[in-house]
């Protein structure tokens, strides 16, 4: 049974992985795309150094670069409407396997570009900034980069579940979700500078304790229990969105199976 | 019934209707009242094991409705589908396996992923094991000629090759019960000949086809027994050797440059139902009995006509014959 869904993760993963290499090739990836992630880091990195401090812009540079896999995750709300355009959902939910583990593996290549693409931000530009990663202790983030780009691909998947009924919105709910994500994860600003309210949104979204736990492996400031804690939390608010998504996919096919909404070669 | 029972489909009294809420009017802060169709309205039908049974109709007749149902893509309103004694409403996970779909058209195939892929995530879906599933995708690729392209992307397929995919698609899971919904549509002559005789392979092996069609001579060809379906309701269900005879009697007969004399003439041979002149001056006569275009044709070209032609009613013009010498009401 688990190798069952393992075998149509892998192969849901493949197509996405396919429709990928429509997109980039390798060199286009790294001119057309790393490039445009490089310069969004370093504008925002900029803003450090434009205020002439050099910790300001250490905060920027790891947030906005981290950010950058939750952004790249996030296109899984866009993408996952992209199986309604292969006129597969029909014959998905007629199949005897879960849509849901289709539905959750056909996005896995923006959680590799995102990883990717965000750690060699942090890592390429670092020393353009004059900040000190501290390697080899650095590494270490690369893990808790994947995972704040796999809690935010979980996340992206209960989006692009609602999204799947009102195609139009895949990319405006995307987009406000990923500036949202920006604004109070603490990716450009402490969170503590928000309200309560939003302090409490922010930690039970993703990229807040992902983010934290980052920041404290490159300080070094940070205890390692509290690193894991953060870590533990970042996977918890993970999981939790991904059970949300897969009865949110549930819910999708079992209403469109009611009204109608799915037809045959949507 | 149980998966041993004769009946692959049973349905009883089956009805859909689909209700649209529907926008306020301008300048109204009411919203108006939804309105509802019904796509399927009481059919009852069997279909015994093994027998190629098709589903006629025009455009928007029920049959694609039906076919959903039965997939369990859609859930009736009221009334009973079961496929092979299983319920499709509620015994889903015992229905789903029993069944393949193949849609007519290029939509519903990963176009970036190879044929080979293909399969082999489709055998996945359908909870074959690794092996299985790969000797079943080797054995589909080579029967329905695809071997040789098997390890090329979908997307630089021809549509035929594409149709023969999808059917290799539907067949990767060894469904019991096959519904094919209007596969040949989209596909040249050639292509929908070599489809048909595909379904004609999978006839010999025993399986349950459902076919749904607006083609009568391609339900006439392949069916065992057809249902015709019009505006939701089930019209009956006849012999395709009656289709056979429909279409022959309501032939026509095409012809240009036919004298009035002689246009006078055909319009008082017996069985002759109608003749028809256009614009440009060419005729179309319509016949309703046996022999009556071979009469036609013959005083067309002792005429000196030269430029004829004979065709087949469509059948949207049989259900107006038909419909109409029944007496029943076209929604």
């Amino acid at each position: 049974m688990i190798s069952d869904g393992l075998r149509i993760l892998r192969y849901a993963a493949a197509s996405g992985f396919a429709d990928f290499r429509t997109i980039y090739t390798v060199r286009t990836w790294i001119t057309g795309w790393l490039f445009r992630v490089l310069c969004q880091v370093s504008f925002f990195a900029l803003i450090g150094r434009l205020i002439d401090s050099p910790e300001y812009t250490e905060y920027l540079l790891i947030g906005n670069a981290v950010m950058i896999a939750a952004m790249e995750s996030l296109f899984v709300v866009a993408s996952t409407s992209w199986e309604r355009w292969t006129g597969s959902v029909p014959l998905l939910i007629a199949a005897p396997a879960s849509l849901a583990l289709v539905l959750c593996g056909r996005s896995v290549q923006w959680l590799a570009s995102g990883t990717a693409s965000a750690t060699l931000a942090l890592f390429l530009l670092s020393p353009l900034f004059g900040v000190d990663l501290r390697l080899p202790m650095a590494l270490v983030v690369i893990p808790l980069i994947a995972l704040v780009g796999l809690s935010t691909y979980c996340f992206g998947l209960i989006l692009g579940g609602l999204v799947l009924r009102a195609d139009s919105l895949r990319n405006v709910v995307g987009n406000l979700t990923m500036l949202s994500l920006m604004a109070i994860s603490g990716a450009q600003v402490p969170v503590s500078v928000w309200p309560d309210w939003l302090q409490a949104l922010s930690a039970v979204l993703p990229v807040h304790h992902g983010l934290a736990a980052i920041r404290g492996v490159l300080s070094a400031e940070m205890g390692f229990t509290e690193v894991l804690m953060h870590v533990g939390m970042e996977a918890i608010v993970g999981t939790a969105s991904l059970g949300v998504a897969i009865l949110g996919f549930k819910r999708f096919a079992e209403s469109g199976r009611r009204s109608g909404a799915i037809e045959f070669g949507s | 019934m149980t998966e041993s029972s004769p009946l692959a489909v049973a349905v009883a009294d089956l009805t859909r209707t689909f209700v649209r809420s529907r926008s306020r009017l301008p300048g109204r802060l009411k919203r108006r009242p939804p309105e509802s169709r019904t796509a399927l309205d009481a059919i009852t039908l069997t279909v015994p094991s093994g027998e190629v049974h098709g589903l006629l109709g025009p455009n928007g007749a029920g049959k694609t409705t039906l076919c959903k149902i039965l997939s369990t893509v859609l859930i009736p309103t009221s009334g009973i589908a079961k496929v092979f004694g299983h319920d499709v409403v509620v015994s889903t996970t015992r229905v789903r396996p029993l069944v393949g779909v193949v849609l007519g058209g290029e939509r519903g195939l990963y176009t970036r992923l190879t044929a080979r892929q293909n399969l082999m995530y489709w055998s996945a879906l359908y909870r074959q094991p690794t092996s299985e599933g790969a000797e079943r995708t080797a054995k589909l690729l080579e029967r329905l000629g695809l071997e040789e392209r098997a390890d090329e992307r979908v997307e630089t397929f021809s549509r035929g090759m594409k149709q023969r995919l999808h059917l290799a698609r539907g067949l990767v899971g060894n469904p019991r019960l096959l519904i094919l919904d209007e596969p040949t549509v989209g596909l040249d002559p050639a292509a929908a000949r070599d489809f048909r005789g595909l379904v004609r392979q999978l006839r010999a092996e025993g399986r349950t086809i459902l076919l749904t069609t607006h083609d009568m001579t391609e339900a006439e060809e392949l069916c065992d027994r057809v249902t015709l379906i019009d505006s939701g309701k089930l019209l009956g269900t006849e012999d395709p050797r009656t289709i056979g005879e429909w279409l022959s009697a309501w032939e026509r007969v095409t012809a240009e440059g036919v004298p009035a004399e002689l246009i006078d003439r055909i319009r008082k041979v017996e069985g002759v139902a109608g003749v028809e002149i256009d614009s440009e001056g060419r005729i179309t006569v319509e016949t309703a009995g046996d022999g009556t275009s071979a009469a036609v044709l013959s005083l067309l070209v002792d005429g000196g006509v030269t430029s004829l032609s004979t065709s087949r009613p469509s059948l949207e013009e049989v259900y107006l014959h038909l419909i109409g010498s029944r007496g029943l009401n076209v929604g």
